[in-house]
């Protein structure tokens, strides 16, 4: 096996841009939409057979084991290629709680099942009444027999309607004293009878989430991860996962590169004005990387991220929504045209990538929410 | 009568005015008439025009004489703001600002005013080019012998229009000639807008079309007819804004996440009065911009004030509508909020003759050069 952080980072980049850019199919680059599987499966089998899957995972699971250095190098490649992020929620999601928190049997079972995709997962949090606060979440599992059943409903799934699996909070305890507790993580097939999908339209036509109604689902009870009842601080530990995978430079790097080409074209860069909204822009996003190395860093060396991994979310995120406001600039008369807009020979779709854009100070802990805990647990500003 | 009297007759022509047209748009079905349309594939409702028609709206700033009420661009603006609240998609501020705009000016007498009044046509205008790279550039449609040839890009309305009024090059500098929509020779690419709506790009190749106008008049009526449509294009934005601030304060006071309303914490109450604020700055701006340019006959200075109006416009909204996806959540997010239509709407009107940021370089070339020559 390759130990790929002995490699020089000029080596390593090379050799995943090399990988991105000769197996990666043209069709698929810039997606301005999420893919369902089957759009790039094909993709994925090539990723899978390279043993790329999953470049932050240990070696032992069958990740790359990617350090820091290297991880940000193969995220900004990956981005910069126009490389679709896949059906990550696996890799990026469950995958880790499960390295952390499960048993060894869970590992065995699940782990390569992620990698190859024979499942696909979809992220179970919210509800109708618990957006930012999570907490107040009121599906319930209960025992009956082997198994759990789950009553209740969750919103805003992600890609439920192409996945064959959803992990979920759910309340096991109702008569705990205060909501964070009496919750639990539970891993569930949704391909039964009790769970019924329901897609739901975004502003800009896509279905993407979804609703998911559970009526008497069931789970076998060892799908159950870590301690019953104790899930809220597993999902906690997950979240710190969300929020520097989305507080990573890669969209807003390659928004960037996009609107860059996209601008040349226009030729909006004889504009002063634009060349200085534009070096703000691009300086925002390598400033936000070198802070981003500094956490991606710590979760290496094994150590837990603090609540301060927040601020990568809000500042990249929010560095995004310029950058894709800029390119609706640069569009001119263009700017509220759908589709992809060609200039030259590169087309962007401005729309979508401004789109794309606006729900990411939404989800994973609203950008208001994670002000919150900066301020409280990084500052130690009063209540 | 006194002055103020005067003043306030006006206002209150101006109020009536407002409440007729509100009255009439919530009748029809408010926001929810423009979803439907948009779902039926984009263009607008011909009972609607006529019932707009009926109301004045269309002649509302051609003189009494030709045919309308006479009543100036505030007029307009009030009209404007009340297609922004409910953002319907009939073309109101195309065809009091630019078809009329254009035939009031260069030829009162024509038959085709009188349609555009009553409702009977709509036509749209157009005079953009777009270059080789995408982006705007110089005009080179022709009209020789009674034929265009060439090509014109953002024609708002081109899609559901009768006819199109075509800014071309003729025998003696610039001409106005009018074609119809089902002229051999054209052809329209309909680009779809974020809001369902579509923008043509036209192409003619020895397209039939009547000469209106000629000369440096059709260049000076072009500009001053964009310089009205851009200043209504800012008070509909305005309108437009106004109640996506209204649907978004009434989320916030109802949506309760910790046992309390989201309204109740004070990031949200903040950013809400700042909301609240810039959208009374583009309010009091806009209502300035038009009274003054009722009262302004300099065509340059008319220019510059309509800049000033589109450039605070644009601001306002685009924060506002964006903001108020950001204080829904994920509701905000999906095609089922109204909320959304009118974040796609703004990105269509802020687009359309020049956004803020265009506006302001406008704006400070004009401010400059008036500088220069006192
Ligand atoms: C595109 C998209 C994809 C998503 N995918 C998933 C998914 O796959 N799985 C999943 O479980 N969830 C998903 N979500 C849901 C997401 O996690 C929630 O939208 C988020 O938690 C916010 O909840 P809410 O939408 O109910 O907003 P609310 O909680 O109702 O918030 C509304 C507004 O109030 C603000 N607010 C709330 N509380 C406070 C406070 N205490 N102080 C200050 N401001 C506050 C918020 O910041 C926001 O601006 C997705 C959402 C989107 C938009």
């Amino acid at each position: 096996m390759t130990d790929w952080n002995a490699m020089s980072d000029a080596e390593f980049r090379k050799e995943v841009h090399q990988f991105f850019e000769t197996e990666y199919p043209e069709e698929l680059r810039h997606l301005p939409h999420r893919p369902k599987f089957a759009e790039i499966e094909h993709w994925h089998r090539k990723l899978h057979t390279k043993g790329w899957v999953a470049p932050a995972w240990p070696a032992e699971y069958g990740g790359m084991g990617l350090n820091a250095a290297k991880l940000l190098i193969f995220y900004e490649e990956q981005q910069r290629g126009g490389v679709n992020r896949g059906r990550d929620m696996g890799v990026q999601m469950v995958g880790p709680l499960i390295i952390k928190f499960g048993t060894q049997k869970q590992k065995d079972y699940w782990l390569p099942r992620i990698l190859s995709c024979e499942d696909i997962w979809c992220q179970g949090y919210s509800e109708p009444g618990a957006g930012s606060d999570l907490a107040n979440l009121r599906t319930r599992a209960e025992f009956d027999g082997d198994d759990f059943v789950i009553n209740g409903q969750k919103i805003w799934t992600t890609m439920a309607h192409d996945a064959t699996h959803i992990f979920m909070l759910v309340r096991t305890d109702p008569n705990a004293p205060k909501k964070q507790q009496g919750i639990s993580f539970l891993l569930a097939p949704m391909d039964q009878p009790g769970v019924d999908v329901r897609t739901i339209t975004t502003l800009s036509g896509e279905t993407e989430f979804c609703e998911v109604f559970f009526d008497n689902a069931r789970t076998p009870r060892e799908n159950l991860v870590g301690e019953l009842n104790k899930g809220w601080s597993m999902a906690k530990a997950l979240l710190s996962f969300e929020r520097i995978f989305i507080g990573s430079p890669g969209l807003a790097q390659n928004a960037l590169g996009q609107l860059e080409s996209f601008a040349r074209g226009r030729g909006a860069f004889d504009d002063p004005v634009f060349r200085d909204r534009f070096a703000q822009a691009a300086l925002d996003v390598e400033d936000h990387a070198a802070l981003y190395a500094r956490f991606a860093d710590q979760l290496r060396r094994g150590e837990t991220l603090g609540a301060d991994v927040s601020m990568l979310k809000i500042w990249v995120t929010e560095c995004l929504q310029r950058i894709t406001e800029l390119m609706i600039e640069a569009a001119g008369p263009d700017g509220g045209t759908v589709g992809p807009l060609q200039v030259g020979n590169v087309s962007v779709d401005v729309l979508a990538s401004f789109y794309k854009a606006r729900p990411t100070t939404i989800y994973g802990g609203s950008n208001e929410i994670q002000r919150n805990i900066l301020s409280k647990a990084v500052l130690g500003l009063p209540d | 009568m006194t002055q103020t009297d005067m003043l306030s007759s006006d206002q209150e022509d101006l109020r009536l005015l407002r409440e007729s047209a509100r009255t009439l748009f919530e009748r029809a079905g408010g926001s929810g008439r423009a979803r439907k349309l948009r779902d039926a594939g984009g263009g607008w409702d011909s009972d609607m025009i006529g019932e707009l028609a009926g109301a004045g709206v269309f002649g509302v700033t051609v003189p009494e004489a030709n045919g309308g009420l006479g009543m100036g661009l505030a007029a307009g603006g009030v009209i404007a703001e009340e297609v922004g609240r409910v953002i319907a998609p009939e073309p109101v501020v195309l065809t009091i600002g630019l078809s009329l705009g254009l035939l009031r000016r260069l030829r009162p007498d024509h038959p085709k005013m009188e349609q555009l009044i009553n409702g009977e046509t709509t036509l749209a205008v157009a005079w953009q080019e777009r270059g080789p790279g995408g982006a705007p550039a110089d005009a080179t449609c022709r009209y020789v012998d009674g034929k265009l040839t060439g090509s014109k890009a953002w024609v708002v309305g081109a899609a559901g229009s009768h006819g199109f009024l075509v800014v071309a090059g003729g025998h003696n500098g610039l001409a106005l000639v009018l074609t119809e929509a089902t002229a051999d020779g054209l052809s329209v690419d309909k680009r779809v807008q974020a809001d369902g709506s579509s923008l043509g790009e036209l192409s003619f190749s020895g397209t039939p079309a009547e000469q209106l106008a000629e000369g440096s008049a059709v260049q000076d009526a072009l500009a001053e007819a964009i310089s009205d449509a851009t200043a209504l294009a800012a008070a509909e934005l305005v309108g437009l804004s106004d109640r996506a601030f209204e649907i978004t304060l009434d989320y916030i006071k109802a949506r309760e996440q910790f046992d309390k309303p989201i309204g109740s914490f004070q990031v949200i109450q903040h950013r809400a009065v700042d909301l609240n604020v810039m959208l009374e700055v583009a309010q009091a701006c806009v209502l300035e911009v038009l009274a003054q340019m009722d009262c302004e006959t300099v065509p340059k200075i008319r220019a510059r004030l309509a800049s000033r109006a589109k450039a605070r416009a644009v601001t306002a909204a685009k924060k506002i509508t964006r903001d108020a996806i950001q204080l829904h959540g994920a509701v905000g997010y999906t095609d089922e909020f109204d909320i959304g239509l009118y974040l796609n709407r703004a990105l269509v009107l802020s687009a359309w003759l020049g956004d803020d940021v265009y506006h302001r370089r406008i704006w400070l070339d004009a401010r400059e050069e008036e500088g220069a020559a006192q």
